[in-house]
C-alpha cells in the first residue's frame, strides 16, 4: 500500500502543482521539470518493484486527472499546459503494466519536452509563453507551425506518433474493467480536446497585425529535429511492440 | 515482381518527403503526378495479376495484402488521385501553402491505400486514424477562416469518436478470437457461420464496427461534419466526397464475414441506411446553400451504401461507392470550369440534354402521359421479376432482392430527373429517356453487382443475403415494393408533370412548418452550435 501511495505521487497522480501555483515557490516553467523528474523516478521504482496498483489509487488519480483536464482547458500558457497534460495522463501511467507504462511515459515526456521548448521559444520571441494572441503561425512562421502541429498531433493520440501506438499497446495489454473503460475513454478524448483547442488558437487562425512574428531559429530547429528523431525511434518501438 | 504492388501505400509518403525538399513550385506537381502515375500503373498490374491468377498477393509478414477488394479499389483510388493532383496543379497555384497542400494530399492517399490493403487489425487501426488527421489538416487548409477551423474541429470530434469505437472493437476482437490477422479472422468467422453461436461480445464487436463505419461515412445522426466542410479547397471536397467518406463501406466489406455472425447488426445497418437515404435526400432538396445541398446528396448516397450492406449486398455497396465517387468528384471538379464559363457568358451555356428535353414543346395531355409513364416503368419491372423468377427462384427467397429492385426504379427516375432538366413540357422523348435510364440502372445494378459479388466473395456471396433477410413474407415485400414504386411515382408526377399556378398558390401552415424545419436541417446543426461549445 505504501508503494502504491509513493507511485501515485511520483506518477503525478496527485495535483501537487496547485501548491506551487498558489505559493510561487517554483516558477511555472520549473514545475514541469520537477514533475517530469518525479515521473522518471516513478518509472525506475515501478521497474524495480513491479506490482499491480489497487483500484482506490486509480480512482484518486482519475479524479485528479479530471481536475487537470479542467485546468488544461482554461490555460493559454504553454508551460502550464505541459504539466497539466502530464498530470492528466497519470491514471494511464498507473494503470498500465510496467513495461507499457514506461514506454508510454517516455513518449509523453519527450513530446511534452518539445512543447516545453516551444514555450521557451514563445517566451523569448513574444515575451511570454502565452499563445493567446499569437495565432496563424502556419502562415507567418511555418517552422514553428510545423513543430507545434507535430507535437499536438502526437498529444492528440494520432498515429504514426508513438503516443498513439504506445497508448494502444498499453490498453491492449491491460485487463479490462469498468474503471478501465472510463479512464481510457476520458483520457483518449481529453488529450484530443486539449490538443485541438491549442492548435485552433496557434497554428490556425488569422495572423495578428500587432505582433512581430519570429520563426524558430536554426539552432532550435536542430533541437526539435532531435526530438522528432526520438519520437520516430519510439514509433518504431511502439509498432514493434504492437505487432 | 508482383510483390512490388505492396509498396503502393509507401509511394505517396516518398512523394511527400521529396516535395518537402523541393523549392521550385513548378516541380512539385510534376513529381506528384509522375509517381502517382507509377502508383496507378502498379495498381493496374496488381489487378491484372489477381484476376489472372486468382491469387492474393501477401507481403510484409502478412500485414498487407492485395486481394480482390484491393484489386477493385486501389486502381480506383490511384486514378482518382492522379486526376485530383493534376487538377490541383493549376487550381491551387495561387493559394498560400502550395507545398503544404501537396504534402498533405499525399499523406491522405497513403492512409487510404494502407486502409484498403491492410490485412492486420493494427495496421487498419493506424490507417483508420491517420486518414482522419490528414483530413483535418486538409479541411483546415484555409487556416485564416474561422468557420473552416471550427467545422474541421467538429469533423475531428466525430472521427475521434469513430476511432474510439474502432479501437474498442479491435481490442474485443483480439480478446475474443485471439488474432489480428484479417485473413485468419475471416476464415474463423466463415467457419463459425455454419453453426452460429449467440455470443453478446460478437454482437458488441459487430455494432462497434458498424457505428465506427457510420460515423466516418456521415450516416444520420453522425452526418453533420460532411455538409459543413465544403469550405475546404475544391480538390479536397472532391477527395472527401469520392474517397474518404467511403471508408465505412470499405471497413464493413473487410468485416463482411464477421457480420455473418450478427444478423441484427445488418438489420440495424439497413434501417439506419434507409433513414439516412430518405432524410438526407429530402434535406438536399430543402437547404438553400448549394454546397451544403451537395453534402446532403453525398450523405444520402452513403445511406444507400450502408443500406445495401444491411441487405447483404456487400459487393453492390462497393460498386455504389465507386460510381457515386466518380460522379461526385466530377461534379466538384467541373464546378471551376462552369464558373469560368459563367463569367464569360451570363447565360450558362446549355447542355445537349437541356436542348433536347427542356425546349418548350406543344402541350400533351398530361393524364395520358401519366398513364404511359406508369405503364412503361411498371411493365419492365414485372418483366424483369418474371424473368428472374424463371431463371432462379432462390433470388426471391431474400427480401433484399425486391427492395433492391424498388430502389433501382427510384434511382432510375431520380437519375433522369436530376441529370436532365426535365420540364413540364412532356414528350415521348422524355418518357423514352425515363424508361431507358431505369432499364440501364436496373440491369447495371443486377449484372455488375453479380459480377462483383462473384469476384469478391465467390460462392459465399449468397450467405450474406440469407443472414440479412428481414424474415418478412414474400407477399409483404412485394407489397412494400409496390408501395415504394407508387409513392415514388406520385411524387415524381406531382413535382414535374403538374402545372402549379404561380402567384395563386399558397402553402398551408403545416406544410410551411415542415419546409422550414427541413430547410433548417431539422434544427440539428443549431442544437450542436447552441449546446456543444467545444471548439
Amino acid at each position: 500500500m505504501l508503494l502504491d501511495i509513493i507511485l501515485l505521487f511520483l506518477f503525478a497522480g496527485v495535483p501537487y502543482y496547485v501548491f506551487f501555483e498558489k505559493t510561487n515557490i517554483l516558477g511555472k516553467d520549473k514545475v514541469f521539470i520537477l514533475a517530469a523528474l518525479l515521473v522518471i523516478v516513478g518509472m525506475i521504482v515501478s521497474n524495480k518493484f513491479p506490482q499491480e496498483i489497487s483500484m482506490p489509487v486509480i480512482i484518486v488519480a482519475f479524479i485528479a486527472s479530471l481536475f487537470s483536464l479542467y485546468k488544461a482547458n482554461k490555460t493559454t500558457n504553454l508551460y502550464k499546459l505541459t504539466y497539466y497534460i502530464l498530470f492528466f495522463n497519470a491514471p494511464l501511467l498507473i494503470m498500465f503494466k510496467t513495461k507499457e507504462s514506461i514506454l508510454y511515459g517516455i513518449a509523453l515526456l519527450v513530446t511534452l519536452l518539445g512543447v516545453y521548448l516551444m514555450g521557451r521559444y514563445y517566451e523569448r520571441s513574444y515575451g511570454s509563453a502565452n499563445y493567446q494572441s499569437v495565432s496563424g503561425i502556419t502562415l507567418v512562421t511555418p517552422y514553428a507551425g510545423l513543430i507545434l502541429t507535430i507535437y499536438f498531433t502526437a498529444l492528440a493520440l494520432y498515429p504514426p506518433f508513438p503516443n498513439a501506438l504506445l497508448f494502444l499497446n498499453g490498453i491492449l495489454n491491460s485487463d479490462t474493467h469498468v474503471m478501465w473503460y472510463l479512464v481510457v475513454i476520458v483520457i483518449f478524448f481529453g488529450n484530443f480536446l486539449i490538443a485541438m483547442r491549442v492548435m485552433a488558437k496557434t497554428v490556425f487562425g488569422k495572423p495578428n497585425d500587432n505582433v512581430h512574428y519570429i520563426d524558430v531559429a536554426v539552432k532550435e530547429r536542430f533541437v526539435h529535429l532531435a526530438i522528432f528523431t526520438l519520437l520516430l525511434v519510439l514509433s518504431i518501438v511502439g509498432l514493434g511492440e504492437l505487432l | 515482381m508482383e510483390k512490388l504492388v505492396l509498396f503502393i501505400p509507401f509511394i505517396p509518403i516518398m512523394i511527400a518527403i521529396l516535395i518537402g525538399f523541393l523549392n521550385k513550385k513548378e516541380h512539385m506537381p510534376k513529381v506528384a503526378i509522375f509517381f502517382s502515375s507509377l502508383v496507378a500503373l502498379l495498381a493496374l498490374y496488381g489487378t491484372y495479376y489477381v484476376m489472372s491468377t486468382d491469387e492474393a498477393i501477401y507481403g510484409f509478414g502478412g500485414l498487407l495484402v492485395f486481394n480482390e477488394l484491393s484489386a477493385i479499389l486501389v486502381p480506383y483510388v490511384a486514378i482518382l488521385g492522379l486526376v485530383i493532383r493534376k487538377y490541383s496543379t493549376k487550381y491551387m497555384w495561387d493559394e498560400p501553402g502550395y507545398k503544404r497542400f501537396f504534402i498533405l494530399l499525399n499523406f491522405i492517399f497513403s492512409a487510404i491505400y494502407l486502409l484498403v490493403m491492410s490485412n492486420n487489425l493494427i495496421i487498419l487501426t493506424i490507417a483508420w486514424q491517420l486518414m482522419s488527421i490528414a483530413l483535418y489538416l486538409l479541411i483546415s487548409f484555409n487556416v485564416e477562416s474561422k468557420s473552416a477551423i471550427k467545422n474541421g474541429g467538429w469533423t475531428m470530434l466525430v472521427h475521434k469518436l469513430a476511432d474510439l469505437f474502432f479501437i474498442i472493437a479491435v481490442i474485443l476482437t483480439y480478446k475474443t478470437f485471439g488474432s489480428f490477422d484479417l485473413a485468419e479472422l475471416s476464415q474463423i468467422w466463415l467457419e463459425m457461420s455454419a453453426n452460429p453461436i449467440d455470443d453478446p461480445s460478437i454482437y458488441a464487436i459487430g455494432f462497434l464496427f458498424l457505428f465506427a463505419a457510420m460515423m466516418k461515412s456521415a450516416i444520420i445522426p453522425f452526418h453533420l461534419w460532411l455538409p459543413y466542410t465544403s469550405e475546404a479547397p475544391t480538390p479536397v471536397s472532391a477527395l472527401m466526397h469520392a474517397g474518404v467518406v467511403n471508408v465505412g463501406g470499405i471497413l464493413l466489406n473487410k468485416m463482411a464475414f464477421l457480420l455473418l455472425l450478427t444478423p441484427a447488426v445488418l438489420n440495424v445497418a439497413f434501417v439506419m441506411g434507409l433513414i439516412t437515404a430518405v432524410f438526407a435526400s429530402i434535406l438536399m432538396l430543402a437547404v438553400s446553400d448549394i454546397k451544403r445541398s451537395l453534402g446532403y446528396s453525398t450523405v444520402g448516397q452513403m445511406g444507400y451504401m450502408i443500406m445495401e450492406v444491411g441487405l447483404g449486398a456487400f459487393s453492390l455497396a462497393i460498386y455504389h461507392l465507386m460510381v457515386h465517387g466518380i460522379f461526385k468528384a466530377s461534379l466538384f471538379l467541373e464546378s471551376g470550369s462552369l464558373i469560368n464559363q459563367a463569367r464569360k457568358d451570363p447565360n450558362v451555356p446549355k447542355r445537349l440534354s437541356s436542348e433536347i428535353f427542356w425546349k418548350e414543346k406543344p402541350q400533351y395531355n398530361s393524364i395520358n402521359m401519366f398513364r404511359m409513364i406508369a405503364f412503361f416503368t411498371v411493365l419492365p419491372v414485372i418483366v424483369f421479376v418474371g424473368v428472374k423468377l424463371l431463371l432462379g427462384e432462390d433470388f426471391f427467397h431474400f427480401n433484399s432482392a425486391t427492395l433492391i429492385l424498388a430502389f433501382a426504379w427510384l434511382t432510375g427516375t431520380q437519375l433522369f430527373l436530376s441529370f436532365f432538366e426535365v420540364s413540364k413540357a412532356n414528350s415521348p422523348k422524355v418518357i423514352l429517356a425515363l424508361i431507358s435510364s431505369f432499364i440501364i440502372v436496373l440491369f447495371t445494378y443486377e449484372f455488375v453487382g453479380l459480377a462483383l459479388e462473384h469476384f469478391l466473395y465467390g460462392k459465399h456471396g449468397a450467405l450474406f443475403y440469407e443472414v440479412a433477410t428481414l424474415h418478412v413474407s414474400g407477399t409483404m415485400t412485394l407489397l412494400m415494393l409496390l408501395a415504394i414504386m407508387i409513392v415514388g411515382w406520385y411524387f415524381t408526377y406531382k413535382q414535374h408533370f403538374v402545372g402549379i399556378p404561380i402567384g395563386e398558390h399558397k402553402p398551408n401552415k403545416s406544410k410551411w412548418r415542415i419546409y422550414k424545419m427541413l430547410a433548417k436541417e431539422g434544427y440539428i446543426s443549431d442544437m450542436y452550435v447552441k449546446y456543444f461549445k467545444i471548439f
